[in-house]
């Protein structure tokens, strides 16, 4: 049974904004992106390290800074607790597997950390595909 | 009783193709000698648990250095550095490794390397057979396109974090996590050298074509590779491997691209075996 995003956001929200790792070093996380995992997508809003708003129904002219896409299958593979190879992380799977990285990458670069430790609570949450 | 540690750190001063450096190294250990080098932005610590290993240091003088512009080792003293863009070269770079183990006089030392290390192993197993005994390419192959990116160093980021961040996913997720995120400081202390490094990595180190022209019988090549690395995968070592007459592949289970600093202990299992072939041809 797959998690409704409406349910995904807030379990997400909850784990993001209470995360230790984050919360000791995000101060300035602020940037918004886009999940697309083929039939959900969401623009998650960060503000100064907290999440500020999670769109679950994003309209085409709806912004972002940077969009992650990939397949169903491979965001599955992200949310496993121990990925398989190639599907451990932003860069393996662009690198290896069907991910793509658009938009405005350096806002990405300069939020890296932060988004790197948050992409990887995944692996609690889940995802909603 | 403070807890000390065996490892002993020098420094020792090279000249390198008209560059004089301070080089600073690690060292632990008697008998066979066996060299090591970190990986593309780093410095010898990544191999901290390997010099500290009784295990291999009763039987093999472990000696990690930094090299120049990484860790403890300087950019040369006798040039005016800042004025140039820093792109490592492979002429250079094996150029600095057998002065340094020339200074140190060492005997047919055992040449271990991650990552570009990996692949300057592969770079003096052609080049300079008769100096080393042996060589250990670790996360390497006959040539890693796409990783000299200006990301690396770019003004508008904190480039010590998307070094240290942008490697992330290079290590495999069941390493342990305290080892995983000293991997990750390290990496954030080498960004400004990080591309430059990656000059070699990516674009100078191209041995397509040469690899049958390696002579394992004079300089044995063992070569090693994570199965969480997506930068050099185990198929492209594995590749490389097969081309090198007498060539030797090993596959590490669950372990990414910097096994001697995320997660020594297992990295320790195959290296063992990397050894103990050495052994039986030597």
């Amino acid at each position: 049974m797959v998690m409704s995003v409406r349910d995904w956001a807030t379990r997400f929200s909850e784990a993001s904004d209470r995360d230790q790792t984050i919360g000791a070093m995000a101060k300035y996380f602020t940037c918004t992106y886009l999940w697309d995992m083929g039939t959900a997508k969401v623009i998650v809003e960060m503000i100064d390290g907290k999440v500020y708003r999670i769109n679950v129904d994003p309209a085409p002219m709806d912004a972002y800074d940077f969009a992650l896409r990939a397949s169903p299958q491979t965001w599955r593979e992200f949310a496993r607790p121990i990925p398989a190879p190639m599907f451990h992380g932003i860069w393996s799977a662009s690198f290896r597997r069907d991910l793509k990285i658009e938009g405005n990458t350096l806002a990405l670069m300069q939020n890296l950390r932060n988004f790197t430790v948050q992409f990887e609570l995944l692996r609690k949450v889940g995802v909603p595909v | 009783m403070a807890k000390q540690s065996p490892v002993v750190g020098r420094y020792v001063t090279i000249d390198v193709d008209g560059c004089e450096y301070k080089v600073f190294y690690l060292r632990n250990g008697s008998g066979v000698p066996l060299v090591c080098q970190h990986t593309a932005g780093c410095h010898n610590h990544q191999w901290m648990g390997l010099l500290e290993d009784p295990d291999i240091t009763a039987n093999y003088d472990v000696i990690a250095y930094d090299l120049a512009r990484h860790g403890k080792s300087d950019p040369p003293h006798n040039r005016e550095w800042w004025k140039e863009e820093y792109l490592l070269t492979a002429e250079h770079f094996m150029n600095f490794i057998t002065a340094f183990c020339e200074a140190l006089e060492l005997d047919r030392p055992i040449f271990m390397g991650s990552s570009f290390g990996g692949n300057v192993a592969l770079q003096l197993a052609l080049h300079h057979p008769d100096k080393f005994r042996a060589v250990i390419p670790v996360e390497a192959a006959e040539h890693a396109p796409g990783f000299f990116l200006d990301l690396w160093r770019h003004p508008h980021a904190n480039a010590a974090q998307v070094c240290g961040s942008g490697v992330w996913d290079l290590m495999a997720p069941q390493s342990p996590e305290q080892d995983r995120w000293q991997t990750w400081h390290y990496y954030t202390q080498g960004a400004e050298v990080f591309k430059g490094d990656l000059h070699f990595y990516s674009i100078d180190h191209d041995m397509r074509g040469q690899l049958g022209n390696i002579d394992t019988r004079r300089c044995p090549v063992i070569m090693m590779t994570g199965t969480y690395d997506y930068l050099t995968p185990p198929e492209a070592t594995e590749a490389t491997a097969r081309q090198i007459p007498g060539g030797i592949y090993i596959e590490m289970e669950d372990i990414g691209h910097f096994p001697m600093s995320e997660n020594y202990p297992l990295f320790a299992v195959y290296l063992k075996e990397a050894l103990r072939i050495i052994e039986s041809k030597s």
